[in-house]
């Protein structure tokens, strides 16, 4: 009963996308995300690699909106909509049902925000994987509390601009390391992902699928509205975060052993910078800053990856 | 339905269901509705088109290559073509244009290469290269000739240099009954008397000829045209006969034995005639002829010399010969001139020369060289060849005729009484621009302008599309890789003969050099658009991408993503 | 396999039997005094195989609702049990696991509120909660609240609406009694797999809980308030059909010794099994003395109370909770069951609210003594709210 989804367009193209990725579409269109938005096409990715056998937990964030309003739904998986602060607490308990009522080789995907991530959710993500529940966490970070307009997130980065964080009050604080705090629970394996490297994004979404127990990917996303960037720009700033070494791309297993999947020939971080209208007020001083904060961490990551060969 | 729904539950939920899954889902009451939210229908009911201002659309546009080639060549398309190892296709894109690819691709001056959107990036692509290897691979295997209705009109080509061959193959390729007069005793032109064997080997050249000759071409060679009385009963007439006298230098001791004329001396080596060269050889010029007799001259055992009045930056010949020369350890001096011939009963043994300087510029708008006063000086030489410009014979045409330019500049009309059929000018003669690739066009345009005459149906005023800048290149995905260098004969057997010198590329060289290709404004499958939507909006379909405007909201990501200005995005209603 | 038998325990072992003997599948569960022997069993259930579930030792109570949603979402019957802060902790994820309409049951054990401190038994936990859309059961016994565990599955699977039943801190949950442990084949019998027309499902991929809007919401509301009045008979049935099987049944509510009292006395929880022997005791002297014991708090049983208490002329309900700036809140919810009743000159019995046993304060005999002589000294009360064995 219901809308038979297997009659919707399956595939978007007979050929595997850009040589390599899956055809098969489990994202419809018709879903109310912004024009250009970077969480849009990360499900989508995300989706691909891990196909129809999956489970959607989705807490509040964008992505609550963007799914549809019921009774429409924009994936052709199940979606289970909860609370703000527990996707990966009621991930486990999908995955407990999972395993007690025998459906076999099912992907519980956590789907959260960084406001549902790195504040009002870490808890249940810390205790899923601390008891290394098996479930995919993926936080899509689009570095603010953007679903209810564009408030600052333990995620958003030094001096950006938010509404909390208005221009002559801007971030003070660094971004939280989620990374790091994913690696201390040691958790089987980590990575970090932008929708810029959909090959790499959908490797990385595939080994976390063969792994057994707690997953975590950090995608970073593009939001135009939040981010005060014009809507085409979305892919090149998600390239752009990873060229500059804003964002690194790398992976972690076992909370202890570093990869970097990529090299970046290291762009200057102004030209990441000066695209978006939430850091239009920095001076020469918080650019410089900037670059100092992110070349120290890469060193770090550097030393790390070193450290873990 | 729920892996452990019972029967008797299910049948419980009369739920309204929607026969399509863009269908909305309408309520009536609330019996009609579930428990719980649980969705019924998908977000395909939401038409999210509706929120557009800007429409992506595709809108394929010229690269640059091909605006740059002066014949048109589909430069993009036949190196997708190489790509895909579909060498025979390539060959056929580029015949459309361009009948003689296998000569071009070697003797081009390349002005794609120029225009080639790479060169900003890198290093431009090997067109040239690619072009003689889509010749040399497509020609192989099975061809056949293609049948062609007769027409009755009977057109008269007067030289079988590029130009009248280029104009043969068209008109003959329309059903006209071409025959093409040859004043030597070999069809070919300058490509077979300027254009020496190490440079354009002979089979080749004949090979070429031949698939002229394969649409029903006549060419009478050893007929010289005195006057344009011997082709009545032509209905056009072409004049192709190039330029053929050498521009005389006036300066004393010019005509003493020893020296020659360059475009002769070429002429008769290549004609296989033996010609005696001293060792001392001073070729003076700085066009392809200079360059070519130098290097002749090499092979014929001399060490030859190319002095030039100017500077190496402001050598008309092509920059691949001058390097080639210079590899081959060819002398050059610059800013240099000869102002006599010092002879020796009646026999050349020296000349001088006068150093240059460059001044104010002149109608060229290259600084016009002048003589410094009291730098004379003296070099003992065997031989003077000089190459300093050709010249057009008119001597066959009636008295009174005049030339009126026709568009584009590529032919010119002859008007004047005693013309009894129309008669049509290109190729070097017309223009003079001196390119075996113009003429080429030339000879094409003349064929245009002919068939228009008698079936006045013009093909329709092209709609040009707009070139793709570099600027308009996304070079995100691109990677820095030099360009193919073309294997050569090593100089030490270079010099000892005149076998081919530029070696060619194997299909797989070919095929990774075609990689480098930008394919601007053209799209090659790479699939970013489709990739990048966040809307999955964009579908492919073969080779071809489907927008879907019912969902598309116009971010133009994928206009953006898309490496090579295929996409623009246009106002919605407009 | 749990055996059956006849077992001195503990309300809180006796609640763990009855989630073992229900088969549940998913328990998350966080300890927190006075519910911690309630998982410590179960734990102990499922390491030696007697139980066959998944125990996910979550971090927060909040995480052990949430956990136990997304759990019977899948389709599993899950459990947990809390108490107090704990409970209070849930709050957000209760209404959650109603609108849903997920059968979980939870055990909540009494207990009173901090600020400060207090681990006693208190009914302001759990009361806190009436509006959320959960079944409430009020256990006076050990035996009762195994038996209300297999019966709240039962009734909560049939409505599609969360369950939890309440027993008081320490009185029930430590003390230990003679208690009945049932056959599994019985209650297998009895209560079936858990097998809901609509889970989270691969083969048939459907999103829950997505944004409704003002034109669709008021809709599911009615729909869980439906489930809730149709919850009264199907708990009526349900216990009827326990009788009928194990040979225990308490209904919604219990008169005792109700018939031609002039005073009834009503009450929930541990304080029943007291005012049951005052009212033996008045009665023996010839007082006109009852009791009605109120089991299912929610859905209220109105049509019960109404038929039990209209023709008394004084009602005394003793209530260990406090509706602050209010009163007591079994005695609103009793003068609202009534109150419509005395229109057009029918039945207006008097109801005396008394507010005792606060913080686990002791609720003798004595002290029920004392509200009955108070409520029988006067005609209507003195104020909406009395307070009992406090010292002023």
């Amino acid at each position: 009963m219901g809308t038979d989804l297997h009659e919707l367009r399956e595939e978007s193209s007979p050929f595997p996308i850009r040589g390599t990725m899956p055809s098969r579409e489990l994202l419809l269109p018709g879903h109310v995300a912004c024009p250009g938005c970077g969480a849009a096409l990360a499900m989508r990715y995300v989706l691909k690699a891990l196909g129809e056998r999956t489970i959607v937990v989705l807490p509040a964030c964008c992505w609550t909106i963007i799914a549809g309003a019921f009774p429409y739904s924009a994936l052709k998986v199940p979606v289970f909509h909860t609370a703000f602060e527990t996707a990966a607490s009621a991930a486990s308990g999908v995955r407990a049902a999972l395993e007690v009522t025998g459906q076999e080789d099912v992907t519980v995907l956590a789907w959260a925000g960084d406001g549902g991530t790195f504040d009002i959710g870490l808890q249940a993500l810390s205790g899923a994987a601390e008891r290394n529940d098996d479930i995919l966490y993926v936080c899509y970070d689009n570095e603010a509390y953007m679903n209810t307009g564009i408030q600052r997130s333990s995620a958003t980065p030094l001096k950006a601009w938010t509404t909390t964080t208005p221009e002559k009050h801007p971030k003070d604080e660094p971004k939280k390391d989620m990374m790091a705090i994913m690696a201390a629970h040691r958790i089987p394996y980590a990575a970090t992902a932008s929708p810029a490297y959909p090959e790499d994004l959908v490797r990385k979404v595939k080994r976390a699928k063969a792994t057994r127990g707690t997953k975590f990917i950090h995608i970073i996303c593009p939001c135009p509205p939040g981010w005060k960037a014009s809507s085409e720009l979305s892919v090149k700033l998600a390239r752009l975060a990873v060229q500059t070494k804003v964002f690194p791309l790398y992976e972690v297993e076992d909370g202890v052993k570093y990869t970097i999947n990529l090299e970046p020939e290291g762009l200057p971080v102004k030209e990441y910078l000066r695209l978006q209208g939430r850091f239009r007020h920095l001076t020469e001083e918080d650019i410089e800053l900037i670059q100092r904060t992110v070349d120290l961490e890469w060193e770090r990551l550097v030393a790390k990856a070193r450290d873990s060969r | 339905m729920g892996a452990n729904a019972s029967e008797g539950e299910r049948a419980q939920l009369e739920l309204e269901v929607p026969k399509r899954p863009d269908e909305p889902v309408v309520f009536r009451s609330e019996k009609e509705m579930p428990p719980m939210a649980v969705s019924l229908g998908t977000t395909l009911v939401n038409k999210t088109g509706s929120w557009r201002y800007l429409r992506p659309v595709y809108n394929p546009k010229l690269p640059p290559c091909n605006r740059a080639c002066p014949v048109g060549n589909d430069i993009q398309g036949f190196i997708a073509l190489i790509l895909k190892g579909k060498f025979r296709e390539a060959w056929e894109l580029l015949r459309l244009t361009n009948p003689f690819p296998g000569i071009t691709g070697r003797v081009c001056h390349h002005p794609c290469e120029l225009g080639c959107n790479r060169r900003q990036f890198d290093e431009p692509v090997a067109i040239r290269l690619l072009e003689r290897l889509a010749a040399d691979e497509g020609y192989r295997g099975d061809f056949r000739e293609p049948v062609i209705e007769k027409r009755a009109e009977r057109v008269a080509i007067v030289g079988s240099g590029p130009a009248g061959l280029s104009c043969a193959h068209f008109l003959a390729l329309k059903g006209y009954r071409v025959t093409v007069f040859e004043a030597e005793a070999k069809p070919g032109g300058m490509l077979r008397l300027g254009i020496p064997e190490y440079r354009l080997p002979r089979e080749v050249l004949d090979r070429e000829i031949s698939l002229v000759e394969a649409l029903g071409v006549e060419i009478r060679t050893g007929v010289r045209i005195e006057s344009l009385e011997e082709l009545e009963g032509f209905d056009a007439i072409f004049l192709a006969t190039g330029l053929t006298r050498s521009r005389e230098l006036k300066i004393p001791g010019i005509t003493a034995e020893g020296v020659l004329q360059g475009l002769e001396f070429l002429k008769k080596v290549n004609l296989g005639e033996s010609v005696r060269l001293g060792k001392r050889v001073a070729v003076i010029g700085g066009m392809n002829t200079a360059i070519e007799a130098a290097r002749v001259a090499l092979r014929l055992g001399a060490r030859p010399t190319v002095i030039y009045r100017r500077t190496r930056a402001e050598m008309p010949a092509i920059a691949d010969e001058i390097e080639a020369a210079e590899e081959e350890g060819i002398e050059f001096r610059f800013l240099e001139a000869p102002v006599e011939v010092i002879t020796a009963d009646g026999r050349i043994h020296g000349v001088r020369l006068v150093k240059m300087e460059l001044g104010e510029p002149d109608e060229s708008g290259r600084q016009r060289p002048v003589p410094i006063p009291g730098s004379e000086f003296e070099l003992e030489v065997d031989n003077l060849i000089l190459a300093v410009g050709e010249e057009a014979d008119l001597s066959f045409l009636p008295e009174g005729v005049k030339f009126n330019k026709l568009e584009e500049g590529r032919i010119l009309r002859l008007e004047g009484a005693g013309l009894k059929a129309p008669v049509f000018a290109g190729g070097d003669l017309a223009t003079g621009a001196g390119t075996v690739v113009d003429a080429i066009a030339s000879g094409r345009r003349a064929a245009e302008a002919i068939d228009y005459l008698f079936r006045k149906v013009e093909e329709g005023p092209k709609r040009r599309p707009k070139t793709v800048p570099f600027t308009k290149i996304n070079t995100d995905y691109f990677e820095h890789r030099p360009r193919i260098k073309g294997p050569v004969l090593p100089v030490s057997e270079r010099i000892k003969s005149f076998k081919e010198v530029e070696l060619g590329l194997t299909p797989e060289e070919g095929r990774r050099e075609a990689e480098r290709c930008f394919s601007c404004g053209r799209c090659n499958q790479c699939d970013n658009c489709l990739a990048f939507c966040p809307d999955v909006a964009i579908s492919r379909h073969g080779d071809e991408y489907e927008i879907d405007y019912d969902y598309c909201k116009g971010c133009g990501i994928c206009a953006h993503e898309c490496p090579r200005w295929v996409i623009d995005l246009v106002e919605e209603g407009k | 396999m749990i055996e059956p038998g006849r077992k001195v325990i503990t309300g809180n072992h006796a609640v763990s039997y009855g989630a073992a003997l229900a088969r549940a599948q998913v328990i998350a569960a966080y300890p927190i005094t006075p519910q911690t022997q309630i998982v410590e069993l179960l734990a102990d259930f499922c390491a030696e195989g007697v139980l066959d579930a998944k125990f996910i030792k979550v971090e927060s109570e909040h995480s052990a609702m949430a956990a136990c949603i997304g759990a019977s979402a899948t389709g599993a019957r899950a459990f947990t049990a809390t108490s107090a802060h704990g409970l209070a902790l849930m709050h957000e994820m209760l209404h959650w696991a109603a609108g849903a309409r997920l059968p979980i049951v939870m055990a909540n054990v009494n207990r009173a509120m901090g600020a400060p401190w207090s681990i006693w038994t208190d009914q302001n936990d759990s009361l806190s909660q009436r509006d959320v859309g959960w079944l409430q059961f009020y256990c006076e016994s050990n035996q009762e609240a195994l038996d209300t565990v297999i019966q709240a599955y039962k009734v909560a699977e049939k409505v599609s609406l969360p369950a939890m039943l309440v027993l008081d801190a320490f009185f029930l949950s430590h003390t230990s009694e003679p208690v009945e442990i049932p056959p599994q084949e019985l209650v297998d019998q009895y209560l079936p797999p858990y097998r809901p027309p609509l889970s989270l499902d691969v083969e048939d991929p459907r999103a829950f809980g997505g944004i409704t809007m003002p034109s669709e919401y008021m809709e599911l509301r009615y729909k869980i308030q439906r489930a809730m009045e149709e919850a009264l008979e199907v708990a009526r049935a349900a216990d009827l059909e326990y009788r009928e099987v194990f040979g225990r049944g308490y209904g919604l509510v219990e008169p005792f010794m109700l018939e031609d009292a002039e005073l009834a006395l009503v009450t929930s929880g541990t304080v029943t099994s007291t005012a049951r022997l005052v009212v033996r005791e008045l009665r023996s002297q010839g007082l006109p003395v009852g009791l009605l014991k109120i089991r299912l708090f929610r859905p209220f049983p109105t049509e019960e109370v109404r038929r039990h208490l209209a023709q008394v002329e004084k009602i005394a309900v003793i209530d260990r909770n406090i509706g602050f700036g209010h009163g007591g809140i079994f005695a609103q919810e009793v003068k609202s069951a009534l109150y419509n009743l005395g229109l057009d000159g029918g039945p207006r019995p008097a109801v005396f609210g008394f507010i005792a046993g606060l913080g686990g304060r002791d609720l003798t005999p004595e002290l029920i003594k004392e509200i009955i002589d108070y409520t029988r000294e006067r005609d209507r009360p003195e104020s909406e709210l009395i307070w009992k064995g406090v010292k002023l």
